[in-house]
């Protein structure tokens, strides 16, 4: 049975189910990806600046940060801050173009409040651990970006896997630098995350998702 | 069972239609999704889809409105309650055909 569209109309019984499941899916799927390129894309920015601010401090204000040795910790919440309130915007006015109601609603909560638990791990992890002093606060930043990068495994396994590559991403874009880089391991970090951004928000872009 | 006769209805029993249903039903009935939604979701073309949607929405099974959001035209879709009905009988004989056996001679 051919529709003068060029669809074919028919379809067995099985794929019928199969695509209602399918398609509920997807959909659900795509509400909770609402604005994530240009979500993925803030935070390689808000990332890579934080990693260059801190190389700075560092090589070009010694004697500043070896008597504020905490400064690092004000600098990532604000800069964490600022992505997480940029985030929520950005999703809120994606998920509006996309539906209207309390489903749209409920995914962007949800969201909302699965990457504010990963950003509170990020940070009260290491305090749990007691990482919170001068001995082992340089090692914070490992402990944190794993964190993120298995948040975004996470979320991308349970919505959609190209989200859990860039968890992957993340992680190879900080580690292989922090051990292979030497000093200037910040600056070759912060320009590996812009690459791994920008190349997954291609990426998703090729796929169709929003 | 196997006396009886399973109709499935013809205008949701076509992939794409099925599809741009099983999207609008799944969502609560207040609800509505845009136009530039279903056709991301469903990698469909623009004719395409308003061909589908004009089908659906002349079986009263959809509403189709146009407003304007941050000055930009925005097309959105709603399931009506006669769609939502009609999708759950399509629903019911979709089980009774799945569940169907050949008569034994």
């Amino acid at each position: 049975m051919q529709e003068s569209d060029g669809e074919v109309a028919a379809v067995t019984p099985q794929q019928s189910w199969q695509a209602i499941h399918a398609t509920v899916d997807r959909a659900r799927s795509s509400m909770y990806l609402a604005g994530t390129t240009t979500i993925l894309l803030l935070w390689g920015l808000i990332a890579s600046l934080g990693l260059i601010s801190q190389y700075s401090m560092e090589t070009f204000a010694t004697d500043f940060t070896s008597r504020y040795p905490w400064i690092r910790a004000p600098l990532w919440g604000v800069l964490v801050a600022v992505g997480m309130v940029g985030s929520a915007v950005i999703g809120h006015r994606a998920g509006s173009r996309e539906a209207v109601g309390s489903a749209i609603r409920s995914a962007g909560i949800r969201v909302f409040l699965f990457w504010l638990a990963v950003a509170a791990a990020a940070f009260l992890i290491p305090a749990a651990a007691g990482m919170w002093n001068e001995d082992a606060g340089a090692s914070i930043l490992r402990v944190s970006i794993g964190i993120v990068a298995l948040g975004h495994i996470l979320f991308g396994i349970m919505y959609r896997p190209v989200i859990a590559a860039v968890g992957a991403g993340i992680a190879v874009a900080f580690y292989v630098p922090s051990y292979l880089a030497g000093d200037a391991a910040p600056i070759v970090t912060a320009i590996s995350i812009l690459v791994v951004v920008a190349l997954s928000a291609a990426w998703i872009r090729k796929s169709g998702l929003p | 069972m196997t006396d009886d006769v399973i109709v499935l209805d013809e205008v949701i029993h076509q992939s794409t239609r099925l599809r741009i249903m099983a999207m609008l039903v799944s969502i609560p009935e207040t609800d509505r999704l845009a136009y530039g939604f279903i056709q991301k979701t469903l990698d469909l073309t623009g004719g395409n889809l308003t061909t589908h949607l004009r089908k659906l929405e002349d079986a009263d099974y959809l509403v189709i409105t146009k407003e304007f959001l941050d000055s930009k035209p925005r097309t959105w879709v709603q399931a009506t309650p006669e769609g939502r009905s009609s999708f759950a009988e399509y629903l019911s004989s979709l089980e009774k055909a799945l569940n169907w056996q050949p008569p034994r001679t």
